[in-house]
């Protein structure tokens, strides 16, 4: 089991994301409704997982990764983009996100990417 | 496993009420203001977010236009403004053709039908000479 950090800042992906988690057996430690707010939420929690949306206010998610990152190298950020954001994803993976997920969600593929993350972290 | 959707349309409701009334206040700075940078941020985010909730509830009409409307907002933000007239009245029919659909949504609980012309205003690409103007 993992302790997750949701950062999005629409209340619906949230939601869903958690659902989606704590079936897997995970725990939502905490949600971010910006980038501000995500890198604050890590500081507080130090969560296994951050799942991170690119488009939010005060702070964008790939500032927010980048400000994860400078708190703990080792952190595992992974980007939730839209379709049609691959350049912002890729920005993203080199800023040092670990993997990404698009929207829609499709639980069977949020479960596979974050298990993944975790499975290589954890070796 | 399968996500209950039926639960997540009143969230998606609610939310995009909000989004909606946020949308409606940065339009009216950016009546003041055509070249108003937080106005026009907050117009393509919260596009992009009703984009990706209506995408999620296979709300397809809503998702098409929102799209358009967070590309649309995207060329206006390259371009540095929006066009006082025509370009702020397109961006105006677009939030109330999302109104409008989502209206639909919590009257029926179903997705809208499509509206291309909405669509099809929206993707027309910014004039070049506009584009100039504004960077000017």
């Amino acid at each position: 089991m993992a302790r997750i950090l949701v950062a999005d800042d629409a209340a619906f992906m949230r939601q869903m994301i958690r659902e989606i988690v704590e079936a897997e057996g995970h725990e939502v430690v905490a949600e971010a409704s910006d980038g501000v707010e995500a890198v604050d939420q890590f500081k507080a929690h130090h969560p296994d997982l951050v799942t991170m949306d690119i488009v939010m206010p005060r702070r964008s998610g790939i500032d927010a990764v980048k400000g994860i990152l400078e708190i703990d190298s080792t952190a595992c950020v992974v980007m939730c983009s839209a379709l049609g954001q691959e350049t912002l994803v890729t920005e993203a993976l080199q800023a040092g996100a670990r993997d990404f997920i698009v929207k829609p969600f499709k639980p069977d593929s949020v479960v596979k990417t974050v298990n993944k993350v975790l499975e290589k972290e954890s070796q | 496993m399968a996500l209950d959707m039926t639960k997540y349309r009143a969230v998606f409701l609610e939310d995009a009420t909000e989004h909606l009334a946020d949308m409606s206040r940065a339009l009216l700075d950016l009546e003041k203001d055509t070249e108003h940078a937080d106005a026009i941020d907050v117009l393509f985010r919260m596009a992009h977010s009703i984009k990706g909730m209506a995408a999620s509830l296979e709300y397809d009409s809503i998702a098409e236009v929102s799209h358009v409307l967070e590309d649309r907002m995207q060329e206006i933000r390259s371009a540095g403004g929006v066009d006082g007239t025509e370009g702020l009245t397109l961006v105006f029919k677009g939030m109330e053709g999302l109104e409008a659909m989502i209206e639909v949504v919590r009257q029926t609980g179903e997705s809208p039908p499509p509206n291309p012309d909405l669509v099809n205003a929206l993707a027309t690409p910014i004039a070049p000479a506009e584009c100039q103007k504004k960077k000017s």
